[in-house]
């Protein structure tokens, strides 16, 4: 078998049947054999990064890895930020790229560049493979290393005589990685010491992160949050852990979550965080980050996490969803009247600090936007948001019941995202409807993959939130830089309906209200890509925000002149 | 992490690591020290006794951030097998120094006697110079080379320390 046979029979042993790729000179082996393996579906895409996004946007749509390949170079170094964006969510990817012939590595020869060393930072792994006989291995250990414990990307990079060269192929019935253990079950003692702690709190708080949703645990998490009476909110990428309806729910927290949750944080006199890293968006300024928490516990399946940014008193590095399920028996439901005083409280913080939006300036306002789609979508329709306001606004003004409804890139806060992310998303679940939701600015970063959806029929529904502007740079200009507006304007735009014409696609324009259900009708009905470019309120802002370098205490809301 | 005083946990890890022996194992922990912000302040790379494996010795500062996530990030690295922390373990440290000294005559003389005094070796000896070395914790070479500077010293080389725990840990 040559190399580049042994490199598709492992995908397939692997269980792979989606493959978002580019061929060039030095995966061109590769790329020869593909014809011959028709249960590996190929989707060619416009440019590598709409690859990397692909890819991701499958793997957290139906929690398989996803697989991407390119050639070397500038094929391989147009993954990066695909790679980056995967690497800071923990989203479990395997790419594979061409590379020099191992005679000519080093020597700068056409088309090679460092791409170990440039990847390094940006993935769980990486191995270059310069021996055929090497490759079954690999290929296992990094599906396994990209699948399992805090889940991430991992980089094979193969010269190009390697995809050439023969050799019996030997598949490992296992890996054998000695230096890579992960965490999985809790340590007893501090298993019983959460229960105990939990239960015995006047004002606990759970924070959810993204960890509950990889490791499948929103069932344990829901559970727990019901016996043990504790309030619960989640991160950005921690949405769908917990049903936002539901009575206990603090819906998203940080430094624009929903002001009824900075309230319960920065009061909870206990907050327990599940499969979260506690970054800076999260905390806002960590000085003055939960200021009465008197005890913080903390579960991660990362060891590292614990006391990076907050020392936790309690340490638990286990899988969120064990740990979860341990604890669950341990916690003790406390008396209605003990919890009553602190739920009362957050009722009425609820009450005090609705979501609020300028309804009535007569401009078409973006959470008119999102509430009217969520309206009409089934409860397991998934939304896939780029980045910026419309990431907010797409997060906060939809009631997400369940994971993997809510994609987008919270950790990199990659733009350009969303599109390739939605069609990877809608390959992996064809029977779910899908809907990029995305600002002008980002679209256009990678625009050229609405191709892509064209050329396989990938039935995604675009929501173009635009606002002529970079909305959340301008906010941050107008809010916090003294209104000095710089570099952020966007009128020079294309037309939207006619760039959705020239790809293939419909496209429509909707600038006010009552054009909405029309269009959305439209999109509905019609089966593939549909582009709908709504003209918002330019001065549309994400509220509640806390100002840069403040504390959670500090979050600002909707002026009431503007309500 | 807290010391058993409470006093504040020294900012200089010394830790060691049993590592796969691939290449570019020395490009992903340099790498990633870089990239969290820490410093390495002595780096020694060897085999151990087992095959496919070296063991590097650190002294890295850990910078901003928390000290023990020195260890913690290390340990993150696939090829990392084991780490550990010996900052505040009973500990034996070692550093090599080779000096070159152009030096000849009596001066000569009292130079060896300085090497003698820190159980120093002369291991070159040439006409106008003579090459001596010195072993020990890194505050004694750095005393012998305080020593033997007025000698001449015209060349140093330093391994960085080796280390090992004086723990006896039953298998």
């Amino acid at each position: 078998m040559t190399g580049a046979e042994i490199v598709l029979e492992a995908l397939e042993r692997e269980g792979v049947d989606v493959i978002f790729g580019y061929p060039g000179g030095a995966n061109l082996p590769i790329y020869q054999q593909l014809p011959r393996h028709p249960k590996l579906r190929h989707v060619l895409v416009r440019h590598e990064q709409g690859a990397a996004h692909m890819a991701d946007g499958y793997a957290r749509a139906c929690g398989r890895p996803g697989v991407v390949f390119a050639t070397s170079g500038p094929g391989a170094l147009n993954l990066v930020t695909g790679l980056c964006t995967a690497y800071m969510d923990s989203v479990p990817m395997v790419a594979i790229t061409g590379q020099q012939n191992t005679t000519l590595v080093g020597r700068d020869a056409f088309q090679e560049s460092d791409v170990i060393g440039c990847s390094m930072p940006v993935t769980k792994h990486n191995y270059m493979v310069t021996r055929v006989q090497d490759l079954p291995r690999v290929i296992k250990e990094a599906f396994h290393i990209a699948t399992t414990g805090r889940p991430g990307p991992v980089l094979i990079d193969v010269c190009k005589d390697v995809q050439q060269a023969s050799c019996e192929p030997v598949w490992p019935q296992r890996v054998d990685l000695p230096g890579y253990r992960p965490a999985f079950e809790p340590d007893l003692s501090r298993v019983e010491e959460a229960a105990a702690l939990l239960t015995e709190a006047e004002r606990p708080v759970m924070l959810a992160g993204h960890g509950v949703i990889l490791s499948g645990g929103e069932e344990e998490l829901t559970a727990l949050a019901e016996k043990s009476v504790t309030p619960t909110g989640t991160t950005l990428l921690g949405i769908g852990a917990f049903p936002v309806r539901h009575p206990l729910s603090l819906h998203m927290t940080g430094f624009m979550g929903t002001g009824w949750n900075l309230k319960a944080v920065q009061n909870a006199d206990l907050l327990m965080m599940v499969g979260m890293r506690v970054d800076d968006r999260v905390t806002a300024k960590l000085s003055e980050w939960a200021p009465n928490a008197k005890t913080f516990i903390h579960v991660d399946i990362d060891a590292s996490e614990m006391g990076k940014n907050v020392r936790p008193h309690l340490e638990i590095v286990a899988d969120a969803r064990t740990a979860l399920r341990r604890i669950l028996p341990h916690v003790r439901t406390p008396a209605p009247e003990r919890r009553r005083p602190w739920l009362t409280q957050i009722d009425r913080w609820r009450e005090e600090h609705p979501l609020k939006y300028a309804r009535s300036n007569g401009h078409l306002q973006p959470q008119d936007v999102m509430i009217e789609m969520y309206r009409r979508c089934e409860d397991d329709a998934i939304v896939v948001a780029d980045v910026g306001q419309n990431q907010i606004w797409a997060a906060l003004w939809w009631n997400y019941t369940r994971p993997g409804l809510f994609i987008n890139s919270g950790g990199a806060g990659t733009m350009g995202f969303a599109l390739p992310a939605a069609i990877g998303a809608r390959i992996a679940r064809p029977d779910r409807a899908v809907w990029c939701v995305a600002g002008e600015g980002g679209f256009v970063m990678t625009a050229q993959e609405l191709s892509v959806a064209v050329k396989n029929r990938v039935d995604v529904k675009i929501v173009l939130l635009n606002n002529f502007s970079l909305g959340m740079v301008r906010q941050f200009q107008d809010d916090f830089y003294g209104g000095v507006r710089s570099e952020v304007d966007l009128t020079e735009m294309p037309d939207f309906v006619k760039l959705a014409d020239a790809y293939g696609l419909p496209g429509l324009r909707v600038e006010s209200a009552d054009q909405m259900g029309e269009a959305f009708d439209f999109a509905e009905r019609t089966p593939g890509p549909v582009l709908i470019d709504f003209r918002i309120d330019p001065d549309a802002n994400v509220y509640p925000i806390v100002p840069l370098g403040k504390g959670l205490n500090d979050f600002t809301e909707l002026p009431d002149e503007y309500a | 992490m807290s010391t058993p005083d409470g006093a504040a946990p020294a900012r200089l890890r010394v830790l060691t690591a049993v590592v796969e022996d691939h290449p570019g194992v020395l490009t992903r922990v340099a790498g990633m020290i870089r990239r969290r912000g820490f410093n390495i302040q002595g780096l020694s790379v060897g085999p151990t006794d087992e095959s496919g494996r070296s063991r590097m010795t650190l002294t890295v500062d850990a910078g901003h951030a928390e000290v023990d996530q020195v260890q913690k990030q290390l340990d993150r690295l696939i090829e990392v097998i084991a780490v550990e922390d010996l900052t505040e373990t009973p500990k034996l440290s070692r550093e090599l120094a080779l000096v070159k000294l152009a030096v000849s005559g009596p001066r000569r003389d009292r130079a060896v006697a300085e090497v003698d005094r820190f159980g120093g070796r002369v291991v070159d000896v040439g006409a106008a110079h003579v090459i001596v070395e010195v072993s020990g914790e890194f505050d004694r070479v750095e005393s012998f080379l305080e020593a033997l500077r007025p000698y001449g010293m015209v060349d140093i080389a330093r391994s960085g320390p080796v280390a090992m725990s004086k723990e006896v840990r039953q298998p």
